[in-house]
């Protein structure tokens, strides 16, 4: 007996093709991937330690909807010192990952505003975030970077939309707004009283970086993974950095769909806090001669980008190349033609078969 | 005097935080088993985080973990699903709950809620734009759900039935015949079930726990939702599940995408350590709930306060009405006069602003406090009358 009311679903369903824009792994699939968000990290035994003693002590209950005290206060600092906007614990949400992170701004901000413009390229995740419940959308033009430009963002703000979805560094090819650029946009954010979700997750794998918070820190919601690079891409976990107003509604959500973040993810994440400062700079450093000496052999194929763990190609008949490199299809963040690479030390980029084609 | 602006879950966490300024608070509402997660699963957790922390975490799950689920609702809930299609993994059953509201509702269409209800389903329907269609019940029937009631309600655009089983907060069980009835309607009106079987391993007396998708015919057009966070004291880990018909879940898969992505890698390997582990843990924690039921019903009978008798659950739904106060203002004049945290029907839905609700989740110890505290409040109160 087919049920119609179920006919409707899948069929309203089918046609979500927001929702339905695949997206590359969190994590990778296995040794050979490159396409995951998130690249294969050893672990510290000191945060594996401090996240069994938080189990083995009870901490296995219910807790804050928006994260455990500690974990917030530390990533309220991490935040203010790395990117110069003075944070406190009741900025910061803890996410059960970056996904919750894009969800809970682009819905819970996005539902009170009239329109909200994203970038024509731009996360996959993103796509899928605004699939679940529909909302008004400018799509924003971008440069041979994939960023939006200065003048688009003018003009979607001219023409009424009033929350911005930004990535700097792009989720695609790692390249950041230079500090005057961000300026510029926090200026126009200002004129037109707009609220600008912040994606700096991939900031920490950038040596000059300028967040949008450091300028307009008060219509700024800074999002990112909690401490990327930790090894804690598979267990989940990322932040929120928002004014105190706007963190209250999408707590409220987080709550009816959540209730919290995992204990074991948040204890890790407590340690990765503190070894933190220490342990990034050379895994940046290490990226970085990975990285390079990709960009060398791969030359003009390669899409400046500023972030050392991914690397963006223009590679025709995409599909084969996806398929056979396991790479991130640009066609799902809104680019056909290029490649996402994650750059790992532990792997050698494959650049005679990107060059193969 | 309680806030009159509050309600719903803002509510309750004026009150926690209330609750939380007093050294000596005895919790009595809040819905958190006191026992920690048994220790084989911390341990399996501990393993996972040394060799399991970076694998891949798919947004449906990690298969492994697929497969022990849908053994568990074979074995306990009576029906087939199939690991590969037919189950996604949640961030407990939280996100599952969020997840089958979006999958089977969109804006304005209805579902029918008998309530009292989990109040985060209000909330849940309100974020998809649906409406709800209320089904109202009181203790004097035990809370039962009425079906000839939920036949004259359906309107043209109800497309699902809630069903939530033993109930939060009333603890009450759908009967068989009742629960027949019911999925008999919603294949006659072709309604989408939703069933919430989160409590299914906590039964008291007689009663029995029946999953709307075991009967027959049912399975196609129910999705299921369950979580190790009452069964296994688990609340930490966030972890559940949703199991129903491969064209429904494929559905479910990318909204959970969509919502957060994956599941915590490590809180997954701690949940197939629970389900495919040994279960006495849970016996002996339904066992303490079942003594402990009796200490509050034993201490309600004492203090005068009906309420249902709680056929399965963890709590207990009792009606204050004679006290001539709303919920709200009598749990904060029992918190602030003996530090003791019950939860205000109000929290749960303003047409229950008569009843509190009372969980057994406090060792045997400090329920029997609680319970004397409550009852010297409620004589002062009684006498300022
Ligand atoms: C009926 C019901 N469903 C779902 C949940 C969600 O539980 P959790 O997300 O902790 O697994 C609860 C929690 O109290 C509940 O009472």
């Amino acid at each position: 007996m087919s049920s119609q009311t179920i006919a409707r679903i899948l069929d309203a369903h089918a046609q979500n093709t927001l929702l339905n824009t695949p997206a590359p792994p969190l994590t990778a699939r296995n040794a050979g991937d490159l396409s995951a968000d998130s690249l294969y990290a050893p672990i510290d035994e000191r945060m594996i330690e401090t996240a069994a003693t938080a189990l083995e002590s009870g901490q296995t209950h219910y807790v804050d909807v928006p994260g455990i005290a500690p974990l917030r206060a530390a990533l309220a600092e991490t935040l203010t010192q790395s990117h110069g906007a003075a944070y406190a614990q009741p900025n910061v949400i803890v996410t059960a990952g970056m996904q919750e992170s894009r969800f809970l701004t682009l819905q819970m901000i996005g539902e009170t505003v009239e329109r909200v413009a994203v970038p024509k390229v731009v996360h996959p995740g993103v796509r899928k975030a605004l699939g679940v419940r529909a909302l008004k959308l400018d799509m924003l033009d971008v440069d041979a970077q994939m960023l939006p430009t200065l003048d688009t963002i003018r003009a979607t703000l001219q023409g009424g939309s009033r929350l911005l979805f930004l990535e700097s560094p792009s989720r695609l090819t790692g390249a950041v707004y230079s500090a005057e650029a961000v300026g510029q946009i926090a200026a126009l954010a200002a004129e037109y009283d707009a609220v600008v979700i912040w994606d700096q997750g991939l900031a920490p794998w950038t040596d000059e970086y300028t967040s949008l918070a450091a300028h307009a820190a008060d219509r700024t919601v800074a999002i990112g993974e909690a401490f990327p690079g930790s090894g804690l891409g598979s267990w989940m976990i990322g932040y929120i950095a928002a004014p105190e107003a706007l963190v209250a509604p999408m707590q409220s959500q987080k709550q009816i769909m959540a209730i919290c973040t995992s204990t074991a993810a948040q204890y890790a994440a407590l340690e990765a806090s503190k070894l933190y400062a220490d342990a990034q700079p050379s895994r940046r450093a290490r990226l970085k001669v990975a990285r390079q000496s990709a960009v060398d052999a791969l030359g003009a194929a390669v899409i400046p980008g500023a972030a050392a763990n991914i690397l963006a190609v223009r590679a025709p008949h995409t599909q084969a190349a996806v398929a056979q490199l396991q790479a991130a299809d640009g066609a799902d963040f809104g680019a056909p033609d290029v490649l996402r690479l994650t750059v790992s030390v532990e792997t050698a980029l494959p650049t005679a078969a990107i060059m193969g084609g | 005097m309680a806030n009159p602006v509050k309600t719903g879950t803002n509510l309750l966490y004026a009150l926690i935080a209330q609750a939380r300024s007093y050294s000596d608070t005895i919790i009595m509402g809040r819905g958190d088993p006191d026992f920690d997660t048994p220790p084989h699963i911390v341990e399996a957790a501990k393993r996972a985080m040394v060799e399991h922390h970076a694998d891949y975490t798919p947004p449906e799950g990690l298969l492994s973990l697929r497969e022990a689920i849908a053994a568990r609702v074979q074995r306990v809930n009576g029906f087939a699903v199939d690991p590969a299609t037919e189950v996604v993994v949640t961030n407990g059953g939280q996100e599952a709950l969020m997840l089958m509201i979006l999958a089977a509702l969109g804006p304005g269409d209805s579902i029918i809620v008998p309530e009292p209800n989990y109040n985060t389903y209000h909330d849940a329907l309100k974020f998809a734009r649906a409406d709800k269609i209320s089904i109202p019940s009181t203790a004097a029937t035990n809370f039962r759900t009425d079906p000839d009631k939920v036949r004259a309600a359906l309107t043209e655009r109800t497309r699902a039935l809630l069903l939530v089983s033993p109930n939060n907060p009333t603890a009450s069980v759908i009967q068989r015949a009742d629960l027949e009835a019911l999925v008999a309607l919603a294949q006659e009106r072709d309604l989408v079930i939703i069933a919430d079987d989160i409590y299914d391993l906590f039964i008291y007396d007689d009663y029995k726990h029946i999953s709307p998708a075991s009967l027959p015919g049912a399975k196609e057009r129910t999705l299921t939702l369950n979580a190790l966070s009452k069964s296994f004291s688990m609340t930490g880990w966030r972890l559940g599940w949703i199991v129903g018909p491969a064209n429904l879940m494929a559905r479910v898969r990318e909204l959970k995408a969509a919502i957060t992505g994956g599941t915590s890698i490590i809180s997954q390997y701690a949940g197939i350590a629970a389900l495919t582990g040994p279960q006495e843990p849970v016996q002996m924690m339904a066992d303490a709930y079942k003594r402990r039921r009796k200490i509050v019903m034993d201490a309600l009978d004492e203090m005068g306060i009906h309420y249902g008798v709680p056929q399965g659950g963890q709590f207990v739904f009792a009606d204050i009405s004679f006290t001539g106060m709303d919920s709200a203002e009598l749990a904060e004049k029992i918190l602030t006069d003996q530090h003791v945290l019950v939860y205000p029907g109000s929290a749960f839905d303003q047409e229950r602003a008569q009843y509190i609700r009372m969980t057994f989740l406090q060792p045997e110890d400090k329920l029997r406090e609680g319970l004397e505290r409550m009852r010297v409040a409620m004589k002062k109160i009684m006498g300022e009358r």
